[in-house]
C-alpha cells in the first residue's frame, strides 16, 4: 500500500497527547485544528532527509522555461508546468488518499478525499483538481486580487490596476511566494477524517460478504484517515442493483458515486451506457433503462472501482485476494500481448488483472513524463473481457493423459513410451516431403523452433503457423509486424483501416485508437465489410478496389492521407488468406510511398496480427515449402492447430494432436499427445508490435501433460533425430541464431527495413470483398472456446 | 518375548565402546527374536522369509559400523529400539515393512531400465514428469 507512509505518520501522531475528555474526533488535537497549525509552523524542519517520488517515478521536462517549483510538506519539489497538486505530492513522495481521482481518466474531484492544505488560501483544496501553480493566488478583502509573481518580481495583475498591484506587493508579506502544500497538517487529516464519515454514512458494513474485501479503497483509507467511530445513527440508504450483464456484478448500496466508472464507459470504453441519476442522497450509479454494458472493455470497471459496488460476476465469493499468488505473466488470447497478472490458488486459476504498473504514479500522458516503470507500455493497465474472463475455459476439455485412437475409433490412454514410439515409428514409414507440422496460435516460440527443427530433420520444411496463410512472406519483417508500435499509435493524424475491425481483433488497439481520435480529432478511414466502431470513422468501401483508387489519389480519402503529419496504415492479418494479398500489400505500399507514410522519423505502415504465435512464427521462419502440402500430406503434426482447414488432407493421413485442448483438432487426430497451457509453462511470445515477452508458470500442469518443447524433442530422441538442447537455455540460444530479437524480452525490437524492398508483384487486385477475420470476438481459440462465461457472452452477443 | 520389547525402555548411558558393543548385539539379538512374531502380524511369508529379513537388519545395523562414539551408538540403539517397538506392537502398516525391509531403500516402484535403456537423461526424465 502506497498510502502507508501516510497512514504511519496518522497512526504515529494520534498517540502523542489523549485528553481525558473523549471526544467523537478522535485525533485530540484536530479538535483545535488551528492552534496546532500555528504550533506546527513554529518548529519548521530544518534539515529534511531525502525523498523518492511514489513509485520511483523520473519527471522528464522537456522545456527548461516549464519549470516550477513547489514545497511539499517543506520539501522543494520542480515539477513541470500543468501538473496537479496531487501529482507534484506524488513526486515529492507523498501520496494523497484518492477514490474518484484516476490517473488514466479525466478528473471529476467529487470524492473530496484528496483535500490538502495550501497556505495562505482560505480552505483546504481538492488535490486532483487544483494545478500547481508557480506563483501563488491571493485573495484579498476587496475581492479577487490576482498577483503573479515570478521570482519575487510582479510580472501580471489581474482585476486590479498595475499601481494598486504594485501596493499591494509592498504592503503584503510576499517573500517565497511558492506555492507551499502541506499533507499532513491537523487541517488536512480532519479533513480526510470528515470526508471519509460522510463516505462511509451510506456504505454498508458488509466487509466480510463483500469479494472487495482485502483489496478495497474504502478499507484501506478508513483504517488509515479514518475516525473510529461515526456519529450516524439513521437507517443507510439502499440501491437497487443494476444488471450489467454476466462479467460484472453490482451491489449499489456499496458505491460511493466516484464516478470512475461513468468516465471509463464514455472515455476508454466508448459507450454511453453508464450514468449518474438523481442528486443528493438519491444519487446513483446506472444505466437508466434497463440495458446491459455492451462493451469489450467492460471488465475494468471492476479494477477502477475503488468499493465493491461492482465486482467480478465469475469470481464472486470464490477467493479472497490474500490467499491468491500472482503470477506476472502474457494474455495469449490475441496479438495483443497484454501484460496480466494471473491469480491462483494451488492448481487452480482463480482470476485475472491487468498487470497494474504497481505504484506508478498517477501521471497522464500528457504531461510528458517518464514512468520508470520498465514494461513496454502495450495496454496501459486495460484488458479486454476476453483476457479478463477465458480463465474456465482453462478447467474444461482439458487433454490429461497421451492417447491412441483405437481401431473402433474410439480413444484409449496410453503411456508416454508407447505414444511416442508410435509416433516415431510411423513418421519414418512417410516420405518427408509427405510430413506436415502446423503450429497453433497459442504456440510459443521454444516449441515453434523445436518442431521446425525436428521436422527439418526428418527432411520436410513444410511447417506453418496457422493464421499466417499458405504462403507468407516472411522476408522483411516489417512487412508482417506493427512497425508504429502500439503506444506509438498515439502519434497518429490519420489512420487507414484495411480489412481489419481492430475492435474485435485487438480489443486494446482499439482503445489506443479510440483514445488517439478522442485526444486529436484524428480521422479514420476504413475499408472492409460493414463493423462496429466505438469513435468516429468513415467508411470508405469493402473490397481492395477502393485502396487502388487511394493509391491513384482518385479516392477523396487521399487527400486526408496527404494532409497528415503521421499517417497510419493498419492491414489487418485477415489478409494473409487472400489470393491476391501480394496485390494487396502493392496497393498498400503505393498509398504509403505517395503519402510519406514512411519516414526516417515515422513509419505508419503496419500489419495487425491476430494470433499470439504468429510474429515469433515468422521470425523463426516458419514458411512451408509449397502452398499445396497439406492436399498431399500422410502425417500431419498439429502443434496446438485447431483452425487449420484439413477437409483436402488425405483420408489415410496420421494426424497426431499434440495440445492442451479436446478442440477441433482432436476430432481428426490419431494420436493425442497432451501439452502444458500458457498458464502452465515458460515461454516467449512476441506482440504484434514486435516485442518478446514471457509467461510464467502459474499452476502445475494438468494430469500426465507435458511443456510444448520438451515433448518434440522426447519425440525426436525416440525416432532416432535427437536435437541437440535438452533445457530451456539451450533451445533459447538455438532461437538466437535463427532470430536473436525474440530473446530481448520486454523490449520492442523495431524492423530493420521497410517493406519498400519488397519486389514488383504483377498481380491484380481482386473484386472480392475483405471479409470479417473473427466471426465471433470472444471464442477465437481452444481455451476460449472451451470457456462457459465466453460462451454466455457470445450468447449475449448474437441476441 | 512380547512382555520383553513391550518392557523396552532408555538405558542408562554406556560407560565404554566395549558396553555399548555389547548392547548392540543384544538389540540384534532382539530383532531376532522378534522377527518370527513380526512375520505373524504383519503376514509377510509370501513375500521374504525370515534370513532374509535378519540380513536387511544387519544391514541396517553394518550401515552404523564406523561409529565408535558410545553416546551416539546410544542413541542410535535408542532409535532402533523404537523402529522395533513400531513394528512389534503393529504400530505400523504392511507396506511399511515390505517398503524399507522387503524391496529396499530403491522403493516400492523400480525401474529396471531395460525399456530405457541407451536413452538420455531428458528422455528418461520426461517419462517421469514435467517437472525436471
Amino acid at each position: 500500500m502506497g498510502l502507508g507512509l501516510l497512514a504511519s505518520r496518522a497512526l504515529r501522531s494520534s498517540r502523542i497527547i489523549r485528553n481525558s475528555t473523549r471526544t467523537i474526533v478522535s485525533t485530540p488535537e484536530l479538535k483545535n485544528a488551528d492552534a496546532a497549525a500555528a504550533a506546527a509552523a513554529a518548529d519548521a524542519p530544518s534539515d529534511l532527509p531525502k525523498r523518492n517520488p511514489v513509485g520511483g517515478a523520473r519527471v522528464h521536462i522537456p522545456n527548461p522555461d516549464d519549470v516550477i517549483e513547489v514545497f511539499v510538506d517543506g520539501y522543494p519539489v520542480k515539477i513541470p508546468k500543468g501538473m496537479t497538486v496531487l501529482q507534484a505530492c506524488e513526486v515529492a513522495g507523498v501520496d494523497i488518499p484518492r477514490f474518484c481521482y484516476h490517473s488514466r481518466l479525466s478528473i471529476a474531484g467529487n470524492c473530496r478525499m484528496c483535500l490538502v492544505e495550501v497556505e495562505k488560501s482560505p480552505k483546504s483544496v481538492a488535490s486532483c483538481a487544483m494545478p500547481a501553480l508557480p506563483d501563488f493566488v491571493l485573495s484579498s478583502n476587496s475581492g479577487l486580487v490576482l498577483l503573479v509573481l515570478v521570482e519575487n518580481q510582479l510580472k501580471y495583475s489581474h482585476c486590479i490596476s498595475a499601481e494598486k498591484a504594485v501596493y499591494m506587493h509592498q504592503t503584503h508579506d510576499l517573500q517565497g511566494p511558492r506555492m507551499k502544500i502541506k499533507t499532513d497538517t491537523p487541517i488536512a487529516k480532519k479533513a480526510r477524517e470528515g470526508v471519509m464519515e460522510f463516505l462511509l454514512m451510506n456504505h454498508p458494513l458488509d466487509c466480510p460478504i463483500c469479494d472487495q474485501g482485502g483489496e478495497c479503497d474504502l478499507q484501506d483509507q478508513s483504517m488509515a484517515f479514518g475516525s473510529d467511530r461515526g456519529r450516524f445513527t439513521e437507517m443507510k440508504r439502499s440501491v437497487v442493483d443494476k444488471n450489467l450483464g454476466p462479467l460484472v456484478k453490482t451491489v449499489m448500496t456499496r458505491c460511493i458515486q466516484c464516478t470512475r466508472c461513468v468516465r471509463f464507459a464514455s472515455e476508454v470504453a466508448g459507450v454511453e451506457d453508464l450514468g449518474m441519476l438523481g442528486r443528493g442522497s438519491g444519487e446513483e450509479i446506472g444505466t437508466y433503462v434497463e440495458k446491459l454494458m455492451t462493451s469489450e472493455l467492460s471488465g475494468n470497471v471492476i479494477d477502477i472501482c475503488p468499493v465493491g459496488a461492482l465486482t467480478s460476476k465469475p469470481f464472486a465469493f470464490k477467493a479472497r485476494n490474500w490467499e491468491l499468488k500472482g503470477t506476472e505473466s502474457i494474455d495469449v488470447t490475441d496479438a495483443v500481448g497484454s501484460n496480466i497478472r494471473i491469480d491462483s490458488r494451488g492448481p487452480e486459476v482463480m482470476r485475472v488483472v491487468p498487470r497494474l504498473n504497481e505504484g506508478c504514479p498517477s501521471f497522464r500522458a500528457d504531461l510528458k513524463l517518464d514512468l520508470t516503470s520498465t514494461l513496454p507500455d502495450i495496454n496501459e493497465e486495460w484488458i479486454s473481457d476476453k483476457t479478463r474472463f477465458f480463465y474456465d475455459g482453462l478447467k474444461r476439455q482439458r487433454l490429461n493423459d497421451p492417447m491412441i485412437r483405437g481401431a473402433d475409433g474410439r480413444f484409449q490412454a496410453v503411456s508416454w513410451r508407447d505414444a511416442l514410439a508410435i509416433v516415431a515409428e510411423v513418421m519414418h514409414q512417410i516420405k518427408p516431403e509427405e510430413i506436415i507440422g502446423v503450429a497453433g496460435k497459442l504456440s510459443d516460440a521454444e516449441s515453434m523452433m523445436a518442431l521446425k527443427d525436428l521436422l527439418n530433420k526428418m527432411g520436410s520444411n513444410n511447417i506453418f503457423c496457422e493464421g499466417n496463410g499458405m504462403c507468407p512472406n516472411a522476408d522483411l519483417r516489417s512487412g508482417y509486424i506493427m512497425n508504429t508500435s502500439i503506444s506509438g499509435l498515439e502519434k497518429a493524424d490519420t489512420f487507414l483501416l484495411v480489412g481489419t475491425q481492430p475492435r474485435v481483433e485487438a480489443a486494446m488497439v482499439n482503445a489506443r485508437i479510440r483514445k488517439t481520435v478522442k485526444a486529436t480529432n484524428a480521422k479514420v478511414g476504413y475499408v472492409g465489410p460493414a463493423a462496429d466502431f466505438n469513435y468516429d470513422h468513415e467508411h470508405l468501401g469493402t473490397d481492395p478496389q477502393t485502396l487502388v483508387e487511394i493509391a491513384k489519389g482518385s479516392h477523396p480519402f487521399s487527400s486526408a492521407l496527404k494532409n497528415a503529419k503521421n499517417p497510419v496504415i493498419i492491414v489487418g492479418a485477415g489478409v494473409f488468406d487472400r489470393d491476391d494479398k501480394d496485390a494487396v500489400f502493392a496497393a498498400v505500399d503505393t498509398i504509403a510511398k505517395n503519402n510519406n507514410v514512411v519516414r526516417p522519423d515515422w513509419n505508419g505502415l503496419n500489419v495487425l496480427l491476430l494470433n499470439a504465435a504468429q510474429a515469433a512464427a515468422l521470425d523463426l521462419g516458419l514458411v512451408p515449402e509449397s502452398d499445396k502440402c497439406i492436399d498431399s500430406a500422410k502425417f500431419v503434426y498439429l502443434m496446438g492447430a485447431d483452425d487449420v482447414n484439413l477437409d483436402k488432407l488425405p483420408d489415410d493421413a496420421f494426424v497426431v494432436y499434440q495440445g492442451h485442448h479436446g478442440d477441433r483438432g482432436v476430432y481428426r487426430a490419431n494420436v493425442i499427445l497432451p501439452a502444458s497451457a500458457f498458464t502452465e509453462k515458460e515461454g516467449i511470445y512476441e506482440n504484434t508490435e514486435g516485442c518478446a515477452q514471457i509467461t510464467l508458470p502459474a499452476v502445475p500442469t494438468v494430469g500426465d501433460a507435458r511443456d510444448d518443447w520438451k515433448i518434440v524433442r522426447a519425440l525426436s530422441e525416440v525416432a532416432g533425430v535427437g536435437l541437440p538442447y535438452d533445457s530451456l537455455g539451450a533451445i533459447r540460444s538455438r532461437i538466437k541464431t535463427v532470430a536473436p530479437n525474440l530473446l530481448e524480452v520486454d523490449e520492442r525490437q523495431p524492423a530493420t527495413f521497410s517493406t519498400s524492398l519488397r519486389p514488383e508483384v504483377s498481380q491484380k487486385v481482386s473484386a472480392t470483398p475483405f471479409t470479417p477475420a473473427v466471426e465471433n470476438f470472444y471464442m477465437t481459440d481452444a481455451i476460449t472456446r472451451a470457456s462457459k462465461i465466453m460462451a454466455q457472452c457470445s450468447a449475449l452477443l448474437k441476441k | 518375548m512380547v512382555h520383553m520389547a513391550r518392557n523396552m525402555r532408555v538405558p542408562p548411558n554406556s560407560a565404554s565402546l566395549a558396553e555399548a558393543k555389547k548392547r548392540t548385539l543384544e538389540f540384534f539379538r532382539m530383532c531376532c527374536r522378534s522377527i518370527p512374531e513380526i512375520m505373524e502380524i504383519y503376514n509377510l511369508y509370501d513375500v521374504v522369509s525370515p534370513s532374509q529379513l535378519r540380513s536387511a537388519v544387519a544391514a541396517e545395523v553394518r550401515k552404523n559400523s564406523n561409529v565408535t562414539d558410545p553416546n551416539v551408538i546410544d542413541m542410535l540403539l535408542f532409535k532402533g529400539m523404537e523402529e522395533l517397538k513400531n513394528c512389534v506392537d503393529h504400530s505400523k502398516q504392511r507396506h511399511h515393512l515390505v517398503g524399507k525391509y522387503v524391496v529396499g531403500n530403491q522403493g516400492l516402484v523400480q525401474d529396471l531400465g531395460h525399456k530405457d535403456q541407451g536413452s538420455s537423461n531428458f528422455l528418461r526424465n520426461f517419462y517421469s514428469s514435467n517437472y525436471f
